[in-house]
């Protein structure tokens, strides 16, 4: 009996990490252009963006998502679920089909935070403790 | 250009070009537009082997396996993307470095649910139809040929038409997405269709007339599970009035035939572990006419029927150990007629082991065996002339290197 409640607790919680996926992130927050409207961003929406689902902002304008490669490796798989060589392979599937474009590459957290600052529609998961100047940063619920 | 200088140039000038833009390229027009992006690859492989030529002169070690992939795209207006990609490519003695307009579309997506494509488009079909010839875009060098067949890209990626795409929430019971599309098929002269033909009247005195261009239609459903990872699919489609004509003096012979086709589909990528699983089969049916010359015009001759049900499938995994190792593994088998499944020359069962090494963020290398029973793929009789198809197995190597920007 015991050991019956103990699985379907268990079961609870994996249901419960599925349909209810954590808000925020770690070690890392999220960045947009200050083109972008939203201030805010449930984590569906968010990983929508990031599984190519949402491709456009609410004004129409394109998503551009821009990573920094190894540095926030653990926040992108919070984020869509995929680990940075899925997430990247996922992309390139999309981008040599026609059917969407690869994120840009920043090298270290200064450079990603001016390229998204540059880039309209631009979006990005930065380190909780980069200067984030010229960007917008948003809350993720 | 000859065949010497177009393999070098493909083998080591275009590697090296890309090897030197690791970025993508942004193109700036005007301040008033966005950039035009460019990204691009170009793919050399190695095919060895042991007992019969697939794929190319593969029991002598064959280069002509490459891929080349260049691509353009703007979103000029809200929610409007243009995007363009000029494609080459050499199987064997397909294709052999005709460059060809890979896709050409405009894409206007209203919203999350809905969208539309138009102009050349690439086909989607399973896991990977749309982009079965991206190495990048995956672990091993070879895909389950009886799924995707190398040599059948002209008849199998690019389609020029139209299609509906878009995604459907079912809230917490995962979403549904889907394309679907319609247009023409355009067989190439040199592409996998005419050359399988080809290799069926090797021999026999006849003279192949080429391939028409025919209509598809079709559609792709993907059921992603509220389970990150786990999605399953299903496309079936339709290709009307494949007519092709093969002729001898005073003779000419017409066939016409009609192709449905249904797949299957399982994906689950957990962690840094990817599962798949796929089953297709399409039937071919339709009649051949024979006319002969008279003074009056084209007489018939005679009309036959037939049909033919293939079938395919496959299941595999593989891991990534990390950032530049991965391995895979899969195991396929194909019938190129489920009504002959003992005969060594109807069905190819292939198992496949391959490493994938990513050596920086724009080259990889691969590196490929397969244990192979059955030549039921093998449909270059020009190149096997005076093989003996038997029942016994044989291996391949297969090696190769992509650059990306």
């Amino acid at each position: 009996m015991k050991s019956l409640f103990y699985k379907i607790s268990l079961l609870c919680v994996a249901w419960l990490a599925v349909a209810f996926p954590a808000a925020a992130l770690d070690g890392a927050v999220v960045i947009v252009n200050s083109s972008v409207a939203a201030d805010s961003l449930t984590a569906d929406q968010l990983k929508d963006i990031y599984t190519a689902k949402t491709k456009y902002w609410d004004g129409g304008q394109a998503v551009i998502i821009a990573v920094l490669p190894d540095k926030t490796d653990a926040a992108l798989q919070q984020a869509c679920g995929m680990d940075s060589s899925s997430f990247k392979t996922f992309w390139q599937r999309l981008a040599f089909s026609g059917r969407g474009q690869e994120p840009k590459r920043a090298d270290d957290a200064s450079a990603l935070v001016a390229l998204v600052a540059s880039t309209k529609g631009a979006i990005a998961i930065v380190p909780a403790d980069a200067a984030l100047t010229g960007v917008k940063k948003v809350e993720i619920k | 250009m000859n065949s010497k200088t177009h393999k070098l140039v493909w083998s080591v000038g275009v590697p090296c070009l890309a090897a030197c833009a690791v970025q993508a390229y942004d193109l700036n027009l005007s301040s008033n537009l966005p950039p035009v992006t460019f990204h691009g690859f170009a793919s050399q492989g190695l095919l060895l082997s042991s007992d019969y030529n697939y794929l190319g002169n593969t029991t002598q070690g064959s280069l002509n396996f490459t891929e080349l992939g260049l691509n353009a795209s703007i979103n000029p207006f809200p929610r409007t993307r243009i995007s363009v990609q000029g494609f080459d490519f050499d199987v064997g003695n397909v294709n052999e470095y005709d460059p060809f307009l890979d896709y050409a579309q405009i894409e206007y997506t209203f919203n999350d649910d809905i969208g539309i494509r138009a102009g050349r488009i690439r086909r989607p079909g399973g896991i990977y139809n749309h982009i079965q010839d991206v190495d990048l875009a995956r672990t091993s060098v070879l895909l389950p040929q009886g799924v995707y067949d190398s040599r059948w890209r002209d008849f199998y990626c690019s389609i020029d038409g139209g299609e509906v795409f878009g995604s459907i929430s079912l809230q917490k019971a995962g979403s549904i997405s889907y394309e679907v599309y319609a247009g023409m098929l355009n067989p190439a002269g040199n592409g996998g269709v005419a050359r399988s033909i080809e290799s069926g009247i090797y021999g026999s005195g006849l003279t192949f007339g080429g391939v028409d261009q025919c209509p598809i239609f079709g559609a792709q459903l993907w059921y992603n599970t509220p389970l990150d990872g786990l999605r399953a699919g299903f496309s079936g489609g339709f290709v009307s009035d494949v007519e092709y004509s093969v002729a001898s003096p005073g003779m000419t012979i017409d066939t016409v035939i009609n192709i449905p086709f249904l797949q299957g589909s399982l994906e689950y990528v957990w962690k840094s572990w990817t599962f798949q699983a796929e089953y297709f089969t399409l039937n071919t049916s339709g009649n051949t006419y024979a006319h002969v010359m008279t003074p009056f015009g084209p007489l018939t001759i005679s009309q036959t029927s037939g049909s033919n049900q293939k079938e395919a499938w496959y299941v595999g995994a593989s891991h990534r150990f990390n950032k530049w190792a991965e391995a895979g593994v899969y195991y396929t088998e194909d019938y190129e007629n489920t009504e002959l499944t003992g005969n060594s020359k109807d069905f190819q069962k292939d198992l496949a082991l391959s490493l994938r090494f990513d050596l920086t963020d724009w080259w990889i290398f691969k590196v490929e065996g397969h244990y192979i029973h059955g030549t039921g793929l093998i449909n270059d009789n020009a190149a096997n002339s005076g093989m003996t198809y038997d029942d016994r197995g044989w291996f391949m190597l297969a090696l190769k290197s992509t650059v990306s920007f």
